[in-house]
C-alpha cells in the first residue's frame, strides 16, 4: 500500500498539507481560500506553513462570506484556475449551499459538458470532542446525494495526500472530507492508524476505489473516515471472539466501488455498513441498496451501524449514544453470525 | 582522524515565550528508533499549551534513542531523543 | 454625565462583574483536566469554549433596556448577554457542564442556549441569529405588541449574506429590530482591517435606509445611551437600527488559542482598557461608596460560584435520552388517524 522504503511518518494533516504545497509550487492556478487559512494556518491545520511559503496571494484568508468565496472558487475554476476553497466545519455548509449544489455540482452538466469545474472543496468534518449540533457532523450523505461532486474522504496519511493530489489535478469538482480527529493535532489527539508513512514524491490515488483494510471471511465491514479506525479495532476484538471480518475503508464516496464491496460479501455473505452520519437517506442505506441490488442471494445479514436520526448532542453520555463506537461494531458483526 | 562519534540531544531549540507551563507533551514522532535522519529535518511535533512546534534533527545520523514517547510530558529543556552523528569521512 | 441614574450604574456594574467573574470561573474550570496537555475533550467542560471577557459592556448597556417579553439572539460567545437578558445561571451553567438540568437537557452545550422564559437564544453558525431576531420584531408587529427583538453579531459576521438580507428585510416592513454589533477587532485569527471593507460596521445600515451608530469605546455608559434610543424608537415602531460597539478580546477566540497570529501590543492594550474598571470610578463619582461597590461585586462572585457548584452537583443525562426531544409533537402531527373520507365531505 505505502511507499515502503520510507520511514517517515506524516500525520494526516501534513500529508494533506504537503500534497497541496506540491501542487502549488507546480501549478501557479493553484491557490486555496479559507477562514483562519493564513495566519492561524488552518483551524485543523490543513494549511500549516503554507502561507510562510506562498504568501497571502495564494493562501487567502476571505471574510465570513461562504457564499461569495466558495461561489468564487466556482468562477475562478470556470475562469481556468485551480482553486481550493475551505469550509471550516462542514457543518457551515448551509449558508453557500447554493454555489455547492446548484453551481459547483451542476454546471458542467447543465453546459453538456461544455464547462468544466476544476476546483476543490476541502471540510472538516465529524464529532468525537463534544462540539454539539452544528459542529460535529459529517454531512457524507448530504454531500454524495446530489449528482455532480466527486466526494473524497482519506481515512489515513497516505490516503490523504494521494487523493489530495488527484483532487487537485481532477477536472471536475472535488469535495475532500477530512476528519477532524484524524489529523493529528495536539490539541485532538489522533487514534493509532491515521498516521502512516507517506512517500516524498507526488503520487496520485484514483477516486472509486476502495481498499480492503485487513482481510476477513466471516463478515464485511464497509465504513470511511474515523470508522475505519473504529472498525479495525473492532476487527481485532471480533478475532478474539472467533470472528474474522473484512474491513474495506470506501475513501469515496462518489464514484463508489460497489464491485470492492460485492467481491467481499459473496465472500463473507454478511455485511455491516458503518458510518458517523445520520441512518437514514445516507450511506449505509446506499451500500446495503448497492449489494442488494448485484448480490442479494449472496446476502444474509446485514447491519447498518449510524449516527440515530438526531442531531448530534453535547453532553458526553448523550454523544457517545449516538456516535457508533468499536463496541457497537463489535456487536453488530457478531449479531451477524 | 575520524573523531569518535559523541551522540547529540533532540531538544526543543527555544521554549516559546507566550506560554506560561514549563511543561509540555510530545505529540507525534514522525521517525521511529534506527531511522536515519538528516539534519534540520523535523523529528517531532510537541505541545506546549495549545502552541505546537516542531523538533528538528540537530545532525544527521541515526536517531538512536526516543525518550519521549507520545504523549509523554517533558520540561524545558529535556532531552527528547539522542542521535548518533554519521561518522566524517575526512 | 451622569447620562444613567445611581441604581442604573449600580445595576450595570452588577451585570458586568457577574459576566466577568463567570467567565474566569468558567476559563478554570475548562482547563482543568486540560494540562500540560491541551485536550480538547478532556475536563469538565468539553467542546470549544468562546468566552467574552472584555465583551461585557454590549451586553449590559444593551439588555437593561429590555424586558422578558423582547427577544434576543447571540453569537456563539453568548454568556455576557444571556446573564445581561436574565438567562437563569444555574441553569445555562449545567448546560455548560453538560448536566441533565441545564437549559438544553445537555444537549445544546455553550453555543447553544436557549431559555424561552426570557426569550433569549444563541446560535454557533455565524450572523444566522438574525433572521430569526427578525422573525421575533415581525411577531410583535403582527400581533401588535410593543415588544423589541435584538440581534447580536461580531464585527466578522457583517459579511455574511444573513446579516444583509435581514437588514433589507427588517427595513422594508419596518421592524422593531435592533442589530448589535460587537467589534473587538478579530475573526478568530483574521484582523478587521483584512477581511472587511469598513472600519465602521455600523454604515452597513446606511445603504438599507436606517440609523446606524458606532459607539467607539466600550464604556457602557455609552453604550447604554445608544441603545437607549435604538431600542425606544424599536418600541415606539420607528424602525429598525445598527449599533456597533467596540469591545475587547481578552482570553482569545476560544479557550487554548495560542493567539501566536496576534501582535502582543494588541494583546496588552486590550487587557488595558477594561470597561469595569472604568464604570467603578463612575460609580464612585455618582457617589456610591468603595464598600458597597465591593459588596455588590462580592455578591456577584458568590452567585457565580454557588451556580458553577450547583451545575457540577447536577447529574449528568442518561445516554437515552439522547433519542428524545426531536419534535414536541408525536411524529404523527397532531393526529393519529385519518378521517372517515366520507364524513368529512368527501365523494363516493
Ligand atoms: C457560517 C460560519 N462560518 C464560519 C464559522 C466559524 N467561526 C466561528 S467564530 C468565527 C469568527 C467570528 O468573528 P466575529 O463575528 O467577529 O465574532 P468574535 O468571535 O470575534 O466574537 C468564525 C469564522 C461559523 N461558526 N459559521
Amino acid at each position: 500500500m505505502s511507499g515502503a522504503e520510507s520511514t517517515r511518518e506524516l500525520t494526516m494533516s501534513r500529508a494533506m498539507v504537503s500534497a497541496i504545497a506540491h501542487e502549488m509550487r507546480e501549478n501557479d492556478d493553484v491557490f486555496y481560500m479559507g477562514e483562519d487559512v493564513a495566519d492561524y494556518g488552518g483551524i485543523f491545520d490543513s494549511t500549516q506553513g503554507l502561507r510562510e511559503e506562498f504568501g497571502y496571494d495564494r493562501i487567502m484568508d476571505v471574510p465570513i462570506s461562504e457564499t461569495a468565496y466558495i461561489g468564487a472558487a466556482v468562477g475562478a475554476a470556470q475562469a481556468g484556475m485551480r482553486p481550493i476553497a475551505e469550509l471550516m466545519f462542514v457543518d457551515f455548509f448551509g449558508v453557500a449551499m447554493d454555489q455547492i449544489y446548484n453551481q459547483m455540482a451542476k454546471n458542467t452538466y447543465m453546459s453538456g459538458g461544455n464547462v468544466s469545474v476544476p476546483m476543490v472543496l476541502t471540510a472538516a468534518v465529524g464529532g468525537t470532542y463534544n462540539d454539539a449540533a452544528q459542529h460535529s457532523q459529517t454531512l457524507y450523505g448530504t454531500f454524495a446525494h446530489i449528482p455532480g461532486l466527486k466526494i473524497v474522504v482519506p481515512s489515513t496519511a497516505y490516503e490523504a495526500k494521494g487523493l489530495m493530489h488527484n483532487a487537485i489535478r481532477d477536472d471536475d469538482p472535488v469535495l475532500y472530507m477530512f476528519h477532524k480527529r484524524l489529523m493529528g493535532i495536539g490539541w485532538m489527539p489522533a487514534p493509532d492508524g491515521p498516521k502512516t508513512p507517506v512517500p516524498e514524491t507526488d503520487y496520485t490515488i484514483p477516486f472509486g476505489r476502495a481498499d480492503v483494510k485487513r482481510d476477513g471471511e466471516d463478515v464485511t465491514i464497509v465504513t470511511l473516515g474515523l470508522h475505519v479506525h473504529r472498525a479495525l479495532e473492532a476487527a481485532e476484538t471480533l478475532a478474539s471472539d472467533g470472528i474474522s471480518a473484512e474491513v474495506i475503508d470506501l475513501r469515496s464516496l462518489v464514484p463508489l466501488d460497489t464491485e470492492t464491496i460485492v467481491e467481499s460479501v459473496e465472500k463473507t455473505g454478511n455485511l455491516v455498513v458503518v458510518d458517523e452520519d445520520y441512518r437514514s437517506y445516507g450511506v449505509t442505506g446506499e451500500v446495503t441498496a448497492r449489494v442488494a441490488e448485484e448480490a442479494l442471494d449472496a446476502l444474509e445479514r446485514v447491519e447498518r451501524v449510524a449516527v440515530p436520526d438526531v442531531p448530534i448532542p453535547y453532553s458526553r453520555p448523550l454523544e457517545k449514544e449516538v456516535i457508533p463506537g468499536t463496541e457497537d461494531i463489535v456487536n453488530a458483526a457478531t449479531r451477524t453470525q | 582522524m575520524t573523531e569518535h562519534n559523541e551522540r547529540v540531544a533532540v531538544q526543543l531549540d527555544e521554549w516559546p515565550d507566550d506560554v506560561e507551563s514549563d511543561e509540555g507533551v510530545v505529540v507525534n514522532w514522525f521517525v521511529s528508533e534506527g531511522a536515519t535522519i538528516t539534519e534540520s529535518e523535523s523529528l517531532c511535533e510537541v505541545q506546549i499549551e495549545k502552541v505546537s512546534l516542531d523538533v528538528y534533527a540537530p545532525a544527521s545520523g541515526t536517531l538512536t534513542e526516543i525518550r519521549c514517547g507520545e504523549d509523554d510530558e517533558f520540561e524545558r529543556g529535556e532531552t527528547l531523543a539522542w542521535v548518533t552523528p554519521t561518522p566524517s569521512e575526512d | 454625565m451622569p447620562h444613567a441614574s445611581e441604581n442604573t450604574l449600580t445595576r450595570l456594574y452588577e451585570n458586568m462583574v457577574t459576566a466577568r467573574y463567570y467567565e474566569e470561573r468558567l476559563q478554570e474550570e475548562y482547563l482543568e483536566g486540560k494540562q500540560p496537555a491541551f485536550d480538547i475533550s478532556a475536563g469538565p467542560i468539553p467542546g470549544e469554549l468562546h468566552l467574552a471577557a472584555g465583551h461585557e459592556a454590549a451586553g449590559a448597556g444593551v439588555c437593561d433596556h429590555l424586558r422578558d417579553d423582547d427577544i434576543v439572539t447571540a453569537t456563539h460567545r453568548p454568556h455576557h448577554i444571556a446573564i445581561a437578558k436574565g438567562v437563569d445561571l444555574k441553569r445555562m451553567t449545567a448546560e455548560i457542564f453538560g448536566r441533565e438540568t441545564g437549559l438544553g437537557k445537555g444537549k445544546g452545550g455553550h453555543m447553544h442556549l436557549f431559555d424561552p422564559d426570557v426569550n433569549f437564544a444563541c446560535s454557533g453558525i455565524i450572523a444566522e441569529g438574525c433572521p430569526p431576531a427578525v422573525g421575533g420584531a415581525l411577531a410583535a408587529q403582527k400581533r401588535n405588541t410593543d415588544s423589541v427583538a435584538v440581534s447580536y453579531l461580531g464585527e466578522g459576521a457583517i459579511d455574511q449574506g444573513a446579516f444583509l438580507e435581514s437588514l433589507n428585510f427588517a427595513s422594508v416592513f419596518d421592524l422593531p429590530v435592533v442589530f448589535v454589533i460587537e467589534d473587538n477587532d478579530w475573526a478568530i485569527s483574521m484582523p478587521k482591517e483584512r477581511v472587511t471593507d469598513v472600519e465602521n460596521g455600523a454604515k452597513r445600515a446606511d445603504g438599507f435606509e436606517m440609523p446606524g451608530v458606532r459607539v467607539d469605546s466600550d464604556d457602557v455608559l455609552d453604550v447604554y445611551d445608544a441603545a437607549g434610543e435604538a431600542i425606544g424608537r424599536a418600541r415606539d415602531r420607528n424602525g429598525p437600527t445598527v449599533i456597533e460597539v467596540q469591545v475587547h478580546r481578552r482570553m482569545g477566540h476560544f479557550m487554548g488559542d495560542p493567539e501566536t497570529y496576534r501582535p502582543e501590543a494588541d494583546q496588552e492594550a486590550a487587557a488595558e482598557r477594561d470597561s469595569i474598571v472604568r464604570l467603578e470610578s463612575d460609580l464612585r463619582e455618582a457617589g456610591v461608596e468603595d464598600d458597597r461597590i465591593d459588596e455588590i461585586r462580592d455578591d456577584a462572585h458568590s452567585r457565580v460560584d454557588e451556580a458553577i457548584e450547583w451545575a457540577k452537583d447536577q447529574p449528568l443525562p442518561e445516554p437515552g435520552a439522547a433519542h428524545e426531544d426531536l419534535f414536541v409533537s408525536p411524529a404523527s402531527g397532531v393526529t393519529d388517524s385519518e378521517p372517515d373520507f366520507e364524513a368529512v365531505g368527501g365523494e363516493e
